[in-house]
């Protein structure tokens, strides 16, 4: 701001108030208000608009070398081999009559691959394609006995000795294969929207995804268990499509949103490793995620009435679920066939802003959604696990209803000084739950100021609470739940917050950020359950240019996030406590340095560090503690980029990735536990390093 | 500082690392007028000029006279905004104009203002983006207005430039450079134990959230966080025939999307987790010690050690079984 403000006539206009400038108050300069009655348009030929047509951009190759002990890399380098191999494109194609085609490609060939195609004429229509990758990696030597791993039967070796103790399984240990766990989303989309003239638009785009792979689950008999791979074979279909008209000062949109998911396999079968207990089961059976559709169709609008803008959304959607029941191993009798279950989401959201003058702007909202589970209830036995015969119990829909309504308030005291207030309500109505209705009420302030020439700060503080109907433990729980307990979600709660932000640049050159925050949930009638969970974080961050040519910036952030429980082991008051105390501390920095060699040379390096820990400490007469739970990780990106030619140029990065995570819980053989068969240690500790040389070539 | 001049300093070394080939850079030059007239001044001025209507005798032709030799304007032309052949385009209707205003008096020296966008614009983001909002004006931006980014006057300028081919933002790559600038508790989180793969911008920020508002919580694209959730995560929508009430209501009773210090962006671990809301008598209420000094270890029992609470209760997120109404099958 070249504007300079001493704090006198800071504190001039502070008094002066909302008198400031008698400026008559305009909406802005939105073309529709615009005064064009003068215009001479047939003088207007636009003859020096030199529109580039013809083919632009750049294409770009890249070969990789990956050498890493450790799957989980993938995730950062992108590679799961040794090798790698990509190709970017970021291309333009503009035609003289205005069709127009770009090209964005990004690490095509790699594990987190993109493309996206569109084609078409400006203002009129548009085809899109695209696909995206997404994997995720966890680890490649869990350990597991069965065999058929990747199907949806598992099943032990033929010559698979049972036992009433995993550390008695003669044949665990010969059996063991290691397997990879991770999970790959390949996404194929396509689009196409038209523009009418004038009024009226619409689209249509429908998405394919498949998700493969493995992920941990486990399966148990009375109180033994074995850790399993589910298979995971997803398919997603997604299609949207909507009208959208509007005028000068209104706007509206019909959208429907449809998906449709199908999981391979229904169900997962999995030998017994265990002796036969309760029912001699020596098999089991899961039921996967079954195959559900999901529609919405929405209505928006928006009216802009001078200062005042009223916006409006009603949604109606429903989602089903109707694949037959996984019955083998079952036994008795179910009701139907399959769930036929179907739940109705609706809701409606109306929102008023309207500024009354250069300084006072008010908002209010309403927002209703309403969660109506439709599905039947039936009587479904109970597999028992203990002697006496199977019980039946009675499935609870879960229907929750949403309704909130916040009041707002944003005052220009004067050029860069804003306060802003507000009001929140929300009510839920729940059913089957231990507390019908909770109501929370919420007050919050905001106050920035950024009149100073080179300073930048705000602080907002909010404080709400919750409470609502009468708690009763265990009215919808078939086992008695302590009168105590309060769960979280339902509980009475004073929630608090602060946070502050100052921005400050001495120079032009040079920016510093500092921010902290304080966030404390009190959970004030709790006695069983979580009592207190506080939240405390601080960043600083700072960008130098130190020249034309060299930039270095810096980052660092702490959090803690220490929470307090209580429980009680005879049903009664609290007689054992428990603390955890999560930490985490990421920085960042980087350093470029630009036109080096004759301008043609650019290096520059990237570090990031990330260390989470969290301990957790129970307290009943003696402490003890749940070991050392950590992972940190130091990622180091080293690149530099040489202009060949004038169209060509050369990159060349190196990255590394030192990571080290350990859970203690988790850090045991696979029959470390007499009552489970576990993957074994999962924990990582590697160094991975990854070299990729890439040219792009401008066109 | 303004928030603008913040996303100003780190836009250009964003823009020069992602795409240095294209030799796009800013230049940070504040308009002539700034130094005679105070910002009020400016807007009093705008305003009237506005309202008055003295457009340009030859329209961009005009404006191009003086501005044609800069090669940053003359990008517009690369853009969809430069496209006169497309009746939707600012070109095809006032051209220059069409966002900067009239030119009444500008072109006798330049000192007349004319509306300017950007870090180095005087005027409110208010006014600047009143221009871009009379033609962005659809389902994807009407919550813009009083929005969280509106509130904190933020003007579209801050985020994206027309002047130029492509709108560096809309690259996945910045996008997460750009929000984490003023986002910093996001950007710690997905450097967390656990998070959504965003830290290699395999997800970037815009896929839940879109930063021009919407009417949903958290500016989030879908009406609610579950819906949001369901869109990646569809197997979790069931409906399933045993719900589990606290997983249907809401992800975040659980989880925090944008990351955690433990595994599967869960808040707690557990059997504390589960602890904090079932107390029945039995296993459930029991207190689990860990590592003591008596002998037990955190890894040596199953309410502990290996998935915990999930060694048997395996489908907490909701089963489909007949007999699944603890979550086992």
């Amino acid at each position: 701001m070249k504007f300079k403000l001493n704090l006198v006539t800071l504190a001039l206009i502070a008094n002066a108030g909302i008198a400031l400038p008698s400026i008559a108050v305009a909406e802005g300069y939105g073309l529709q208000n615009a005064n064009t009655a003068k215009v001479k348009y047939d003088k207007w030929a636009c003859k020096r608009c030199a529109i580039d047509t013809g083919v632009s951009g750049t294409v770009g190759v890249g070969v990789g070398y990956n050498d890493s002990s450790d799957i989980r890399s993938a995730n950062a380098f992108a590679a799961e081999d040794e090798f790698a191999g990509k190709v970017d494109a970021d291309l333009n194609y503009v035609s003289e009559s205005g069709y127009r085609a770009s090209v964005e490609a990004q690490n095509l060939g790699m594990e987190n691959g993109s493309l996206d195609i569109d084609a078409g004429k400006v203002g009129q229509y548009n085809l899109n394609v695209n696909y995206r990758q997404i994997a995720t990696y966890k680890t490649d030597s869990a350990m597991t006995p069965y065999q058929g791993v990747g199907s949806g039967d598992l099943t032990l070796p033929d010559n698979w000795q049972t036992a009433g103790s995993s550390q008695d399984m003669s044949q665990l240990y010969s059996s063991l294969n290691p397997m990879e766990l991770s999970l790959k989303r390949k996404r194929a989309g396509l689009g196409f929207e038209y523009q009418g003239e004038e009024l009226w638009s619409t689209y249509i785009t429908y998405q394919r995804e498949d998700k493969t792979g493995l992920k941990q689950a486990s399966g148990s008999f009375f109180n033994q268990s074995m850790m399993l791979a589910e298979p995971v074979d997803y398919t997603t279909d997604t299609v949207e499509a909507g009208v959208k008209l509007r005028g000068d000062n209104w706007f509206t949109a019909l959208n429907y949103s449809g998906s449709s998911f199908k999981n391979q396999y229904s169900q997962l079968t999995f030998d017994n490793a265990f002796n036969p207990t309760f029912g001699a089961q020596t098999q089991g059976t899961m039921a996967l995620d079954p195959d559900n559709e999901a529609h919405t169709v929405s209505l928006m609008g928006q009216y802009t009435a001078g200062r005042t803008i009223m916006s409006g959304r009603v949604h109606y959607g429903q989602m089903t679920q109707d694949q037959a029941f996984v019955t083998s191993g079952y036994g008795y009798q179910v009701p139907a066939e399959s769930l036929d279950g179907k739940v109705d989401i609706s809701g409606i959201n109306l929102k008023v802003v309207s500024r009354i003058n250069r300084t006072v702007r008010l908002n209010a909202s309403y927002d209703y959604n309403d969660r109506d589970n439709k599905t039947n209830v039936e009587e479904w036995t109970q597999i028992s696990i203990d002697a006496t015969t199977g019980k039946a119990a009675y499935n609870t829909p879960y229907d929750i209803t949403t309704q909130r309504a916040k009041l707002g308030a944003d005052f220009r005291l004067s050029r860069g000084m804003k306060l802003e207030a507000g009001y929140d309500f929300r009510r839920d109505e729940r059913s089957y739950q231990d507390r019908e209705t909770t109501d929370e009420n919420t007050l919050w302030t905001k106050f920035r100021l950024s009149a100073f020439d080179n300073w930048d700060m705000w602080i907002k503080g909010s404080y709400g609470e919750r409470d609502g109907s009468t708690y009763q433990a265990s009215e919808w729980t078939s086992s008695e739940s302590n009168d105590l307990l309060r769960k979280y979600n339902l509980a009475d709660r004073k929630r608090t917050m602060v946070e502050a932000r100052i921005s400050h640049s001495p120079i032009d050159a040079l920016t510093v950020d500092f921010g902290a925050r304080y966030a404390l949930d009190d959970y004030n009638d709790t006695q069983i359950g979580l009592t207190e969970s506080k939240d405390i974080s601080y960043d600083v961050s700072a960008s130098y240019l130190i020249n034309d040519d060299m930039m270095i910036n810096a980052f660092y952030n702490r959090q803690n996030i220490d929470s307090q429980q209580a429980g009680s082991t005879n049903f009664s008051a609290p007689n054992w406590y428990s603390v955890i105390e999560d930490q985490v501390d990421v920085i960042g920095a980087g350093f470029s340095y630009n036109n080096l060699l004759e301008k043609k040379l650019r290096l520059g390096v990237d570090y990031t560090y990330s260390d989470s820990s969290s301990n957790t400490q129970v307290t009943q007469g003696i402490t003890g503690d749940y070991g050392d739970y950590y992972a940190n990780v130091h990622n180091i990106n080293v690149y530099g980029q040489y202009q060949a030619t004038d169209k060509m140029a050369l990159r060349l990065d190196y990255k590394m990735e030192n990571y080290k995570d350990n859970d203690p819980g988790n850090q045991i053989a696979p029959d470390g536990i007499w009552n489970v068969v576990s993957f074994g240690s999962n924990s990582h500790n590697y160094t991975a390093h990854m070299v990729m040389l890439s040219m792009s070539y401008k066109l | 500082m303004k928030i603008t001049n913040k996303l100003k300093s780190l836009i250009p070394a964003v823009i020069t690392a992602a795409v240095l080939t294209l030799g796009v850079s800013h230049s940070a030059i504040a308009s002539k007028w700034d130094a005679k007239m105070t910002p009020d001044e400016v807007e009093a001025t705008l305003d009237k000029k506005f309202a008055e209507g003295q457009y340009s005798p030859k329209g961009a032709d005009s404006c191009l006279m003086c501005h044609g030799k800069s090669e940053k304007v003359m990008d517009l032309f690369k853009g969809v905004h430069g496209a006169a052949n497309s009746s939707n385009s600012p070109m095809a209707g006032l051209q220059c104009e069409s966002c900067h205003g009239p030119m009444g008096k500008h072109n006798r020296g330049g000192n007349e203002p004319m509306i300017a966008f950007g870090p180095d614009s005087t005027l409110s983001a208010e006014k600047q983006n009143s221009v871009c909002m009379s033609c962005h004006q659809d389902d994807k931006r009407m919550s813009w207005n009083g929005g969280h980014h509106d509130n904190a006057d933020v003007a579209c300028a801050s985020c994206h430039s027309v002047h130029t081919d492509k709108d560096p933002v809309l690259s996945k790559n910045t996008e997460m450079e750009v929000c984490t600038s003023c986002h910093t508790k996001q950007k710690a989180d997905m450097n967390k134990r656990s998070s959504h793969p965003m830290k290699w911008a395999q997800m970037v920020c815009s896929d839940c959230h879109n930063p021009h508002g919407t009417m949903s919580d958290s500016d989030l694209v879908k009406p609610s966080v579950n819906e949001t959730c369901y869109a990646c995560h569809a197997e979790k929508r069931g409906p399933k025939l045993w719900e589990h009430a606290p997983v249907t209501e809401n992800c975040v009773t659980c989880h925090n999307p944008h990351g955690s210090v433990n595994e599967g962006m869960l808040k707690t671990r557990a059997p504390q987790l589960c602890q904090q809301c079932h107390a029945s008598d039995g296993h459930a209420s029991n207190a689990y010690m860990g590592n003591t000094e008596q002998g037990s270890s955190v890894g040596g029992n199953a309410f502990t050690g290996g998935r915990s609470c999930l060694n048997c209760h395996n489908q907490i997120h909701g089963s489909n079984h007949p007999s699944g109404k603890l979550f086992q099958r």
